[in-house]
């Protein structure tokens, strides 16, 4: 084995080597370089994986023989081989990405680079406090010539402030280092914590200019201006190096620190930590600048790590798991992005949108953001997980709700940033140019991210490698792209009916998941036989699709909270990137993703409390949660609302079912929003209705004010697909209304519009999608007449109006039966009668939507147009047949539903063998219902075939208007503001209050960033004060 | 005979009483009608000559297969309605086929009628029709309201959506009626009917003198004759639902003519004593008065319960 004190001679050989090696020898040098990071990662990497076997034993390194205090030593443990690996790894990887770059700058580039690395790792393996100050001083110092190498004033600028400041610090590191070598005797850093040097009061000093030191090192928020500018002007191959490699060397130095002052220091690392990770964010949401954006990111994502490392006597045995998890996820992440930012060359993110030239890189740009966010399968997902599950149950809640806050204004920037290069308008003719060099690091780090993730499985309990199975089928479709769509969709079908097949064994005899099942797998694939409809390639809908129902199913057969969590977050990420596919949706995918991250971390606090009360992560934790009972039930209802769109969290639904694919608006309007309505089952189910009482009757307002909202807004929509798509808000409404009743009639309601809703919408979306492509246009009153060239499609929505509006003899009707005796019987009149009330603004706009676009004028420019084709139509009937089965037996359908909700609730629906329904209250036989109206049908119909004669068939103007002839379909077609008069009376219900108050909250937002970013004055000078100063408030708030 | 075909040739011979009913009340309403506007008015066979005249007509025009299977939607739901609700209180025969659903199921039948008419008039591509319905379903919208807070507060007082079983109990003298025993929900009620008849004041639906507009504007010959025939059943079979839901109902035809023919009067009389509102004026009219006193009924139900 290679000792690391090579790792040293190597790099100091080779700097000084590479200075006599004239220009001409530049390529020989350059390769000498690279072999020699690469000789350092391999000396690093060998002993890490001897720890790794558990071959060897902690090493600890004497310098000229003698042992510490009187000599400098260096340890190489478990920890410093990890630290010295991603140093070096990073390094070569930078080497091999700034290639070209310091060839061109010249040797002393290299000298300087190799020498900056060699440093990080002495600052890992030192044990000694003065050796510790050299090499710091030695890597600032290396830092500032790699800054300065780049020859504009910028860089100059950012090089001398970073020098200034750096220079203020290591001036106070020295000062802590002579107090601590007074009062210790000793420079050795574990002499110093066996001294206890912290407990008398100078000593405290001593050890708090140190650490004080070592936070200012990390750049802390605020006091981290010049930091800001080295992201901002350093070459982006030279920011990964900073962000990843030094931040590590800097996060490690303060853990082994850390303890020289004992316990009392880890809750202000806590709080520094927290100031930096909330206010880094915070200010990054108004950042335009790429590079200073990720420098913001970096210091945020170091912020949290600087948290977690002073959580360390919290979180106990988790803590190296949590820690490295957050810490391996920022490095790899960052390092990619800014590589990137190389790549791109843009300094405004609008401008990334040149990203989308290239496939590979716009994927491994999505991987990083999803990463850095903490979204599955990534290190940061697990880590965050445990970090929260670990912090709530440790009685730390308000740490947990800052990290989350943190990582939401995170995701501010990061989702705008990721719908700016999704979605912006490509500006230049320009194609990207990748070099090989510059390519691959990015491509490693990208798929150690991945690995990363897989790998932290067995550290999280409830976490299982089973979900991992889809996503391989996932990256499988990723990479046969290439083929055309209709061979990616027999294969997306194929395994989705493979997949259900594999864990219908998990949902079976849980009539619950087997409804949800159905509805999320059968109408899975009946939706994506729609795509058989599209031409082309579709180039990446296929693995972000099946992500999403991945995601559904992980959600139905997980046991465990982290199950059901992961497959949350895999279905949200899916299905926020089948919305961005729309040609306007940019802005309402951006809103649905902050609603949705927003949404699962109130769902993972919630989690969070339940798992503090059982500790178990089994879902069976969430019955009976003891500790704050209110507040976590009343969380994770909030939290499955933002995805059932329920009143006030809903601003998000219209634009992003209305503006998405065809095929994509039913999987997220009929399929999707029932993920909501599961995990609010669930929760309710498990809440019970003792404890949820106030909450429940809450709810209940809530459902039917949303119900009323959203069919009334419904009313007064001219897009086809916005109407569908408030439809959706006023019918989750209903369900939430019905289940929040919590008796069994309430819930057979509830199961009833949750099947009814899935068949219709599903059969709405589909066939108004495809019409809104034949016809070019998502106007209804741009439609109109259409009946005779789309009959089937005409009979499709017919049935699914009729479903929607409940009129008897369809199965909507079994709905608003179950409703009336639900509601009578539990005594919510009022609420109630709202619903009902929109109930019957739903029927109008049902009218609305068949009449515009089937009855009234046909345009001239529909003349030619053709019948929907069969791969819209099968599928639509396929649902047609569901309703038709369910109206004519509904008993069929409902009754097991009802004796398996009588284990929840006292029974109140009886059912005879002929299909009559009977509450205390009422009856209806549904059946018989049927037959009494189709027979009446019949009768009525031959009857008036008897009494008329043959019919002359009239042309489309010939009807009695005015005593005029019109002639132009545009001016006699009635739908523009259908409804005038009940949007006069009572169009105020739906002023658009809620999305003001929404702006003004982002707004705010936005301001308090803004006005804390005008501490940046860019100013050198002014930078050394806020250290000054950081260091005295810090000084106060510890030891003053 | 099997039961049954027995049932259906009873239900049958209610429904020509029915219909005959509502002609003759229809056209008795339309001479008080005259008589007040100082006009002699039709003569009482009316109907009956307009029905023979349109089944007459040689011409049926039609604008498409909707058009032409809208007037059988509308008197489907007209016949439906009769179906659902007992005739007579107590009486097997004349108990229809109400076994097959209540109350709940008779309000939402009501769409059934009006989905299918808007749909085969608005095939005409008729202007009229659409702005018609369209106001048409803002109004019902709106009288829904108050009719639901009437339901459901004597759904509480009964404890019932039965028809068979609110009726028994207000069987045993007129002050057991709902009128007396629930006075604020027949007001809701009653005030609901006014906009559920149509007649002015709130009569813009049909605007049935000015300008012909509404839905059956495009209809003709036999078409015309099935529209006709539905509204003389659904203006008796509303008037029954009323009169079932707050008058007591009727023990024997004489009874359930008569008490159809006051119900009916109710709303003939305020439309001819009041001008008619505009569409925006009767929502906010039915989401205001009767909408109040509705809630007030439901909470005073709900306390007595």
């Amino acid at each position: 084995m290679v000792g690391p004190i090579y790792i040293i001679a190597i790099a100091l050989g080779l700097a000084f080597f590479l200075g006599f090696f004239g220009k001409s020898l530049k390529d020989v040098s350059a390769f000498l370089m690279l072999a020699g990071l690469a000789f350092m990662t391999f000396i690093s990497g060998q002993w890490l994986l001897a720890f790794f076997n558990g071959s060897v034993t902690t090493q600890e390194i004497f310098t000229a023989g003698f042992r510490p205090p009187y000599s400098i030593n260096l340890r190489m443990g478990y920890e410093e081989a990890v630290m010295t690996t991603m140093i070096n790894v990073i390094g070569f990887l930078g080497g091999v990405y700034m290639f070209k770059r310091l060839k061109e700058v010249g040797n002393s580039a290299m000298s300087v680079f190799i020498v900056l690395i060699m440093s990080l790792n002495v600052i890992v393996m030192t044990r000694d406090l003065f050796n510790l100050f050299v090499f710091v001083e030695i890597g600032s110092i290396a830092t500032a010539g790699m800054i300065i190498l780049e020859k504009n004033s910028k860089s100059l600028q950012a090089g001398l402030k970073y020098l200034m400041a750096t220079g203020v610090i290591s001036g106070l590191l020295l000062i802590g280092i002579i107090f601590a070598y007074y009062f210790a005797g000793s420079l050795n850093i574990d002499g110093i914590i066996t001294a206890h040097v912290g407990v008398t009061k100078a000593g405290a000093v001593a050890v708090f200019l140190i650490i004080a030191v070592l936070v200012l090192e990390l750049k802390p928020f605020p006091a981290n201006g010049w930091g800001l500018d080295v992201y901002q002007s350093a070459k982006p191959g030279f920011g990964a190096i900073v962000s990843a490699a030094t931040a590590t060397a800097g996060l490690y130095v303060l853990y082994k620190v850390l303890p020289m002052g004992g316990e009392t220091w880890y809750p202000y690392i806590v709080l520094i930590g927290l100031i930096t990770f909330v206010g880094s964010n915070l200010v990054g949401t108004r950042q335009k600048d790429a590079n200073r954006l990720l420098g913001y990111s970096s210091i945020g994502q170091i912020g949290l790590v600087m948290t977690v490392i002073g959580l360390q006597p919290i979180l106990g045995s988790k803590f190296s798991f949590i820690a490295f998890a957050l810490l391996l996820n920022h490095y790899l992440a960052k390092a990619g992005l800014f590589w990137l930012s190389g790549i791109i060359k843009k300094e405004k993110i609008s401008d990334w949108y040149v990203l989308r030239k290239n496939k590979a890189l716009l994927i491994l740009f999505v991987i990083f953001i999803f990463a850095l966010i903490g979204f599955p399968p990534f290190p940061s997902f697990f880590g965050k997980y445990e970090l929260i599950m670990s912090l709530v149950s440790t009685e730390n809640i308000w740490i947990a709700v800052l990290i989350l806050l943190g990582s939401f204004a995170e995701g501010i920037y990061m989702f705008k940033w990721l719908g700016d290069v999704l979605k912006d308008e490509d500006q230049t003719e320009e194609s990207l140019n990748i070099s090989w060099n510059k390519f691959i690091p990015i491509v490693i780090v990208g798929v150690s991210l991945l690995a990363a993730g897989f790998y932290s499985t067995p550290y999280v309990e409830g976490a299982h490698y089973f979900y991992f199975i889809p996503l391989g089928f996932i990256v499988f479709m990723g990479l046969i792209d290439f083929l055309p769509a209709y061979v990616k969709n027999t294969l997306s079908i194929a395994g989705m009916t493979y997949y259900s097949y594999i864990i219908y064994p998990l949902v079976e005899g849980d009539l619950m998941r087997t409804i949800f099942f159905v509805i999320f797998m059968i109408g899975g694939i009946l939706t994506l036989i729609v795509g058989y409809n599209k031409k082309g390639k579709r180039e990446g809908f296929y693995p972000v699709a099946l992500m999403m129902y991945a995601g559904l199913a992980t959600i139905l057969t997980s046991d465990s909270m982290f199950g059901f969590f992961f497959g949350w977050e895999l279905m949200t990420a899916g299905s926020y990137f089948l919305i961005i596919r729309g040609k306007r949706s940019k802005p309402h995918a951006y809103s649905y993703m902050l609603f949705s991250v927003a949404g699962a971390y109130l769902i993972l606090l919630g989690f969070a409390f339940a798992y503090t009360s059982a500790g178990t992560q089994d879902l069976i934790a969430l019955k009976d949660i003891a500790v704050y009972t209110t507040l976590a039930y009343t969380l994770l209802a909030v939290g499955f609302m933002t995805k059932t769109a329920s009143l006030g969290l809903h601003i998000w639904l219209p634009g992003a079912h209305g503006e998405a694919e065809s095929d994509v608006s039913p999987m997220v309007s009929a399929i999707l929003l029932k993920a909501g309505v599961f995990g609010l089952m669930l929760l309710f189910l498990y809440m019970g209705q003792q404890t949820g009482e106030t909450l429940l009757f809450v709810l209940g307002w809530v459902g039917a004010f949303t119900a009323l909202v959203g069919n009334l807004a419904a009313v007064f929509q001219e897009d086809a697909k916005r109407l569908l798509a408030y439809s959706s808000i006023g019918q989750l409404g209903y369900i939430l209304f019905a289940i929040a009743m919590m008796t069994q009639l309430g819930w057979l309601a509830g199961f009833t519009y949750v099947i009814n809703h899935f068949l219709f919408k599903a059969i709405l979306f589909i066939v108004v999608g495809g019409i809104v492509v034949r016809t070019g246009t998502h106007n209804l009153y741009q439609m109109g007449g259409l009946l005779k060239k789309m009959p089937f499609s005409f009979v499709a929505v017919l049935i699914g109006i009729i479903t929607l509006a409940g009129i008897p003899p369809l199965s909507g009707f079994a709905g608003k039966w179950l409703f009336y005796n639900a509601v009578v019987l539990k005594g919510w009149y009022i609420q109630g009668v709202i619903v009902f009330f929109a109930g019957s603004i739903a029927f109008m706009y049902a009218f609305k939507l068949i009449h515009s676009i089937f009855l009234g004028q046909l345009k001239d420019n529909h003349r030619n147009i053709k019948e929907l084709s069969p791969a819209i139509l099968i599928p639509a009937y396929i649902l047609i047949g569901g309703i038709i089965y369910f109206s004519a037996y509904p008993q069929n359908v409902l009754e097991p539903i009802g004796n398996m909700l009588s284990a929840y609730f006292p029974a109140t629906v009886d059912w005879s063998g002929d299909g009559l329904a009977t509450t205390v209250l009422s009856y209806w036989n549904g059946n018989a219902v049927l037959i009494i109206i189709v027979t009446t049908f019949i009768l009525v119909l031959a009857y008036l075939k008897l009494i008329t004669g043959k019919t002359t068939k009239l042309e489309q103007f010939n009807i009695a208007y005015s005593a005029e002839r019109p002639f132009r379909p545009e001016t006699t077609h009635v739908s523009y503001n259908m409804f005038a008069g009940l949007n006069k009376a009572i169009g105020f219900l739906i002023a658009p209050g809620i999305t003001r108050f929404w702006k003004n909250i982002s707004d705010m937002v936005l301001d308090l960033a803004g006005f804390i970013r005008r501490l940046y004055s860019g100013n050198g000078q002014v930078y050394a004060v806020h250290i000054i100063i950081y260091i005295v408030i810090f000084y106060f708030i510890s030891l003053g | 005979m099997d039961y049954s075909i027995q049932k259906f040739l009873w239900t049958l011979l209610g429904l020509f009483i029915v219909l005959n009913w509502g002609f003759l009340m229809g056209s008795t309403m339309r001479r008080i009608g005259a008589r007040l506007a100082g006009r002699v008015g039709v003569p009482i066979y009316q109907p009956w000559i307009d029905m023979i005249k349109m089944i007459s007509l040689r011409t049926y025009l039609s604008h498409g297969v909707l058009y032409y299977i809208g007037p059988v939607f509308r008197l489907v739901g007209g016949i439906g309605m009769f179906l659902f609700m007992p005739v007579l209180v107590g009486s097997e025969i004349w108990s229809n086929y109400s076994f097959s659903g209540d109350l709940i199921l008779l309000l939402y039948f009501q769409s059934f009628g009006m989905l299918g008419m808007a749909l085969g008039a608005s095939e005409s591509g008729s202007p009229n029709a659409t702005i018609g319905i369209s106001r048409g379903l803002a109004q019902f919208a709106a009288v829904e309201v108050p009719m639901t807070l009437a339901v459901i507060a004597i759904a509480i007082q009964h404890h019932t959506f039965s028809f068979s079983e609110i009726l028994d109990a207000q069987q045993g003298g007129f002050m057991n009626w709902t009128l007396f025993t629930n006075p604020l929900a027949s007001i809701a009620g009653m005030l609901a009917m006014l906009g559920a008849m149509s007649h002015s004041p709130f009569n813009l639906v049909k605007a049935p003198n000015e300008i012909p507009i509404g839905p059956p504007t495009e209809y003709h010959s036999s078409f015309l004759s099935v529209l006709r025939t539905n509204s003389a059943i659904i203006h008796v079979v509303e008037a029954a639902l009323f009169m079932n839901l707050f008058f007591g109902g009727a023990d024997t035809w004489f009874m359930y003519i008569i008490k159809t023919f006051f119900v009916y009067f109710i709303s003939v009389f305020i439309g001819m004593v009041f001008p008619r509102f505009k569409i925006e004026d009767s929502v906010r009219w039915f989401l205001k008065w009767p909408t109040v006193i509705g809630i007030i009924a439901v909470l005073v139900a709900a306390y007595w319960k």
